[in-house]
């Protein structure tokens, strides 16, 4: 666990930095991400992601709830509790390990507009309205576009993973 | 819209919006209707996506974590692992090949780790002085000799004793993982408490420029070597060098080194 610290601490760091943009509310979030790793860890299948796709996949989901709930929005039950890891068809799949070279790979069979949108969110950190102020396109049309493009690059990465190892159930 | 195939395609796109954090109140409405439906399937590809890529572009941070938050991660953690069964073949190795690489195996390593954080925290830190943790009853030979032992990142290196100093020897091991560490100091003047004490400092460079404070000791006088455990307040990750100076009764909170008596360095 120490190893773990030491080794992913900078990536949760990071990604929760990149979302809080709050000092304070970052460390909440890395907190938050380790405790949901002790809890889900023995959940992990290396077959279908990487260590570091798992534990940014932890806490993605810390920071982006944080800032849901600091948003002021009503209050809504947590974005995807841990235990729909232990559920089979949050495990279901196709044959990919999902990792980030090949997503970067996949990312750059969209369209070149959409990839510089995903560049902007994902590679600059800004959020959806900055992209639409520095772009120019309409909020709806940013969202719309990320949206299908997330979609566009799993299906990529299951159409390309055959070679991949398959995904045994968790259950 | 009730086709299948339409229902499934607005609940992706929920689905997408909810990962990417940009739902606006209506949307998660809809995306709570919708999961519920039977004939929307959810799995966790599209985070796993959203998490690839996001890993991907992120620039590898330089610095380590802050103190604070390492020092409250590995409080925490403790509490989630239980001890493996007694006198399984994970309870006596301390081989770290990879996190996840075999995870029961792994965890069940961690485990010990993570009793032996938690008997140090318990250590430094008692509950109203009631909880006597097990290791609490070692002396700090026998607990040097089980680190000796067990730890698998073992850093060793041997004390150069300053001119006024140098007919002592010793030896200093640490562990990383373990945030444990002993000195074996053979003829060292003994001190009188009431006059000075032996203060420990840890050079740790990738925390921080200043030396940690790594706790006051006693060299009594009808002992030619003493064991000393390694008490730091604060999280050593990477130590290049632990330095002994004589300090007044208490220790000091920054060394002046007036009166620097050894010096081990471990690169």
């Amino acid at each position: 666990m120490q190893d773990c610290i030491s080794r992913y601490g900078g990536l949760v760091w990071s990604i929760a930095e990149r979302h809080v943009r709050d000092r304070s509310s970052t460390e909440d979030v890395v907190q938050e991400t380790f405790t949901d790793l002790w809890k889900s860890a023995n959940r992990y299948n290396p077959a279908i992601a990487t260590e570091v796709t798992f534990i940014g996949m932890l806490a993605r989901r810390r920071a982006i709830d944080f800032v849901r709930k600091a948003s002021r929005r009503p209050q809504l039950e947590p974005l995807c509790p841990s235990d729909t890891l232990h559920h089979p068809d949050s495990m279901r799949s196709d044959a990919v390990r999902w990792e980030g070279e090949a997503a970067r790979k996949a990312l750059k069979q969209l369209p070149p507009d959409t990839q510089e949108l995903f560049f902007l969110h994902f590679d600059e950190g800004m959020t959806h309205p900055e992209i639409s102020e520095k772009t120019g396109l309409p909020l709806g049309t940013v969202k719309t576009r990320l949206r299908r493009g997330l979609i566009e690059v799993r299906d990529i990465l299951r159409r390309t993973g055959g070679s991949q190892p398959s995904i045994p159930s968790l259950s | 819209m009730s086709d299948p195939e339409d229902i499934q395609r607005r609940f992706e796109e929920l689905e997408a919006g909810r990962i990417l954090g940009d739902l606006d109140a209506q949307e998660r409405l809809e995306w709570e209707e919708l999961a519920k439906d039977p004939r929307c399937r959810a799995d966790l590809s599209l985070e796993f996506t959203a998490a690839a890529i996001e890993t991907e572009f992120l620039p590898p941070r330089a610095e380590p974590l802050p103190a604070t938050t390492l020092e409250h991660l590995r409080r925490d953690m403790a509490r989630f692992v239980s001890p493996p069964p007694a006198g399984s073949p994970a309870e006596r190795r301390f081989v770290w090949p990879g996190m996840f690489s075999n995870p029961q195996t792994a965890w069940a390593v961690a485990a010990l780790f993570a009793i032996l954080f938690a008997a140090k925290a318990l250590l430094q830190f008692p509950a109203n002085g009631t909880v006597k943790p097990a290791v609490a009853t070692l002396s700090p030979e026998e607990a040097r000799d089980i680190l000796l032992r067990q730890a698998g990142d073992l850093v060793q290196s041997d004390f150069k004793g300053t001119d006024a100093f140098g007919q002592m020897s010793g030896k200093v091991i640490w562990s990383d993982q373990l945030q444990e560490g002993y000195l074996t100091l053979t003829r060292l003047a003994a001190n009188t408490p009431s006059v000075s004490q032996y203060q420990l400092w840890i050079v740790d460079p990738s925390r921080d420029e200043e030396p940690v404070d790594g706790g006051v000791f006693d060299i009594p006088p009808d002992r030619e070597t003493t064991v000393i455990r390694i008490r730091n307040p604060l999280a050593v990750n990477d130590p290049k060098a632990f330095v002994i100076t004589l300090e007044q009764p208490g220790g000091v909170v920054v060394s002046k080194q007036e009166v620097v008596v050894a010096i081990a360095k471990t690169s």
